[in-house]
């Protein structure tokens, strides 16, 4: 499921990270990467602030977009 | 000896640096604030140099900070590296701490918000983690200044060893890499373990040098085996090594807590909320700054200070040791006058620059960017544009000094350009004389002004965004929001003095030339064949200027010489054109609004070339003390000749658009002009409308 299509405050695991190299690799450095757990803090119109290994990153809808992830039960 | 300081942004490095060297630096919440390399000696140890590097999250080839970080590392070889970790995020922090230990360089790890730390009943054993990683690892809290001597007294110890290898990587991996160590190692013997890695990775820039076929060979024959992107591999492995071993010590006391800057996010960036929050904080900014302390103090110093106590100090003092009048007009006329006016706005401006500190160093501004940004990427510009216009509607000097926190570019280059479109404190008095001598003191008047101020700055980011000056990919938008805390007084304080001296510098400086100009031309010209002093300022040098120069502005329908002089006059600050008007329309001394004049004013102007009068003077090329906050900020003569230029040309053409047409409309008159009118707004929707070329140019340069 895309991130942006989630609901806030769900628990969720990264399974895939689409896009460029230039953007990936930016995005693994702060924590992006798969298997990380990430929440959906607040959702602004497909922007996303998101909590990921305990740090608070704000990502627009394109990026968002890119974000494969899957709910945690 | 040297010595290296890296870290995450928002890990507090800029502080460290600051606690450890005790010098004054600009300390903001913006992830990559410092972009400029920074040096100073640590305190009581003259011989010990420390750098401080951008703050970066990898130490990968990918942004500019990540390279210059890179490239000093590996080049300058400082003999030791501070690497400052946020205690409270390890985590991703020691993302960048296993690669930093793999550059074999001594490294001792500064664990930072240990405060934060305690406070979030998180426990850390560091000394457990410290031989698990072979590196020293000293808690400090860089705000409240703890552990920083205990720091000091272990990183000027010549004894420091590099870190043992870790254990990060798969016995697959190590093999590879040992194999590309061998391959490079008849070429270097420097960093042999952190390029062979980087080379695993297909890192273009390690690659240079080396014998790249046969390096992508073996990289090519690791990812067929395992179906996988070596650097990805290699991005997995360190966090899985990071996440196991901090399992073993790091004891968090609950997982579902939901920290106090999520709750405070919840309702700050809520997507009702956001916007009304928003312009209640700046509108009480704004307020105080600039109507209420800011105008009061503004006022006193303008009017008092600098009106009714320093000249008649000086003339005084002047008069009794017997300098010329010549001199005397000089300093009291010329330069205590303009260079006066100018710092009037200081104390403004400090109340503002307090005010923006404190919201930057509660991270609040970080949030700003992430609210605007959906709206003003719309029109080619950055949410964090937002800020520089904001503050412009004060004084467009620190306006663009403020665009310094936009890190992209492109971005900030076009907010350099369009800021000072904003009509700025300085410009009120010249909207109120208009409005007051031809229409009726009508409010509209300045409501219009604001409004031009916002329609040139969308218009332009639309025209700009889709020039080749300023084309090529928008920077996605990912930015790390730091958690809220209290300011820090001593950051705040630096961030102030910062921005403050240098702009008291710049008066003494450029503003301090240009008045000596204008005083000279407005004072000396030729009367009865011989050139000298003139009382009246009509057989001045600058008239006869102005005279020259007249015929450009007829098109906008105010081609006299006296509007010519005074809009001349505005660029050493706005607020001289009702001024000099005052003194060309005969007074001596005229209010702020020129009330005086307004009547001798309505002979020479029509309602319409008044407007565009006003017009070209709210647009074009800005003040002085503006130019030279273009030029710093820009860095570069070529864009701050563009800026400019821009600008004033697109100050010209939007007034000789309205007055042309304006004229049309009004009287029918339809004449050269007029055409020239019609084809330039035909250019202008042009400029607007047509596709973005950039979009093109992008898919090219994905292929090659």
């Amino acid at each position: 499921m895309l991130l942006t299509l989630m609901n806030e405050g769900s628990l969720l695991k990264i399974l895939k990270i689409n896009g460029k190299k230039e953007t990936k690799t930016f995005l693994e450095s702060l924590g992006f990467v798969n298997g990380a757990d990430i929440s959906i803090v607040q959702k602004m119109d497909g922007n996303i602030i998101v909590n990921i290994k305990d740090s608070r990153v704000a990502i627009n809808k394109d990026i968002a977009n890119k974000i494969i992830v899957q709910e945690v039960l | 000896m040297k010595i290296a300081l890296v870290g995450n942004p928002n890990s507090g490095k800029t502080t460290l640096f600051n606690d450890l060297t005790g010098s004054k630096q600009f300390v903001g919440n913006w992830p990559g604030v410092t972009v400029e390399k920074k040096e100073g000696q640590i305190k009581n140890y003259k011989d010990v140099t420390i750098v401080d590097l951008p703050g970066i999250y990898s130490l990968s080839p990918y942004t500019l900070e990540e390279v210059i970080s890179r490239e000093y590392l590996i080049n300058e070889k400082p003999d030791l590296i501070i690497n400052i970790i946020d205690g409270s995020n390890m985590e991703r922090n020691l993302y960048l701490t296993t690669q930093v230990l793999e550059l074999g360089i001594p490294t001792v790890v500064a664990c930072n918000m240990m405060d934060v730390v305690e406070k979030n009943q998180i426990s850390i054993d560091l000394n457990g983690l410290s031989k698990e990683l072979g590196v020293k690892i000293l808690p400090i809290s860089a705000s409240k200044v703890e552990g920083i001597d205990l720091l000091i007294e272990e990183v000027v110890k010549e004894n420091n060893k590099p870190s043992k290898e870790l254990d990060v990587y798969s016995k697959d991996v190590l093999d590879s890499i040992t194999k590309i160590e061998n391959i490079i190692s008849k070429e270097t013997n420097e960093f042999l373990r952190f390029k062979a890695i980087k080379l695993f990775e297909k890192d273009e820039k390690i690659m240079v040098g080396f014998d790249k076929k046969e390096i992508l060979k073996l990289v090519d024959n690791f990812e067929e085996k395992f179906d996988d992107d070596t650097e990805s591999v290699i991005t997995t492995q360190r966090y899985e090594f990071i996440t196991n071993t901090l399992k073993k010590y790091i004891k968090k006391n609950s997982k579902q807590i939901l920290h106090t800057s999520d709750k405070i996010d919840r309702v700050v960036t809520n997507r009702f909320l956001a916007l009304p929050i928003f312009i209640l904080v700046m509108g009480i900014v704004y307020y105080v700054s600039v109507t209420t302390i800011g105008e009061f103090v503004t006022d006193w110093t303008n009017e008092v200070l600098f009106g009714e106590i320093i000249p008649p100090l000086v003339t005084t003092f002047l008069e009794n040791i017997n300098a010329s009048p010549v001199l005397i007009s000089l300093i009291v006329d010329g330069i205590i006058a303009g260079v006066g006016a100018v710092l009037g706005f200081v104390p403004q401006m400090l109340v503002l620059f307090t005010f923006l500190a404190i919201l930057e160093d509660c991270g609040y501004m970080a949030r700003i960017a992430f609210i605007m940004d959906r709206i003003f990427r719309k029109f080619g510009l950055s949410g964090k544009s937002f800020i520089p216009m904001m503050i412009g509607t004060g004084c467009s000097v620190p306006a663009i000094m403020a665009s310094r926190t936009i890190e992209n570019e492109r971005d900030r280059r076009m907010t350099i350009t369009t800021t000072s479109f904003m009509p700025c404190g300085a410009k009120l008095p010249v909207i109120a004389l208009i409005a007051g001598a031809l229409f009726n003191n009508s409010g509209w008047v300045s409501n219009s002004a604001y409004f031009v101020g916002i329609f040139s700055i969308i218009a332009s980011g639309i025209i700009l965004k889709k020039t080749k000056r300023f084309s090529g990919d928008p920077a996605p938008f990912v930015m790390e929001l730091p958690a809220y805390h209290l300011p820090n007084i001593k950051n705040v304080f630096r961030s102030v003095y910062e921005r403050g001296s240098s702009f008291i510098k710049r008066a003494g400086t450029v503003i301090l030339l240009a008045t000596i100009i204008i005083w000279f031309l407005s004072n000396f010209g030729f009367t009865e064949g011989s050139f000298g002093m003139v009382e009246d300022l009509n057989t001045s040098i600058l008239a006869a200027l102005g005279n020259i120069f007249a015929p450009l502005f007829a098109p906008l329908g105010w081609g006299q010489w006296k509007a010519t002089v005074a809009t001349v006059a505005g660029l050493v600050a706005k607020e001289a054109v009702v001024g000099t008007l005052g003194v060309l329309y005969g007074m001596a001394e005229v209010s702020e609004e020129g009330v005086e004049i307004w009547s001798q004013l309505a002979l020479d102007f029509t309602a319409l070339s008044a407007y565009s009068f006003l017009l070209f003077n709210l647009l074009c090329a800005p003040c002085f003390a503006t130019m030279g906050a273009i030029k710093r900020e820009m860095n570069n003569t070529g864009w701050t000749i563009f800026a400019i230029s821009y600008q004033t040309i697109f100050a010209y053409t939007i007034s000789l658009i309205f007055y042309q047409i304006g004229l049309f409309v009004t009287t029918g008159a339809f004449g050269f002009w007029t055409i020239v009118a019609i084809a330039l707004i035909l250019i202008y929707l042009y400029l607007l409308f047509r596709p973005e070329p950039s979009k093109k140019y992008k898919t090219n340069v994905n292929y090659n």
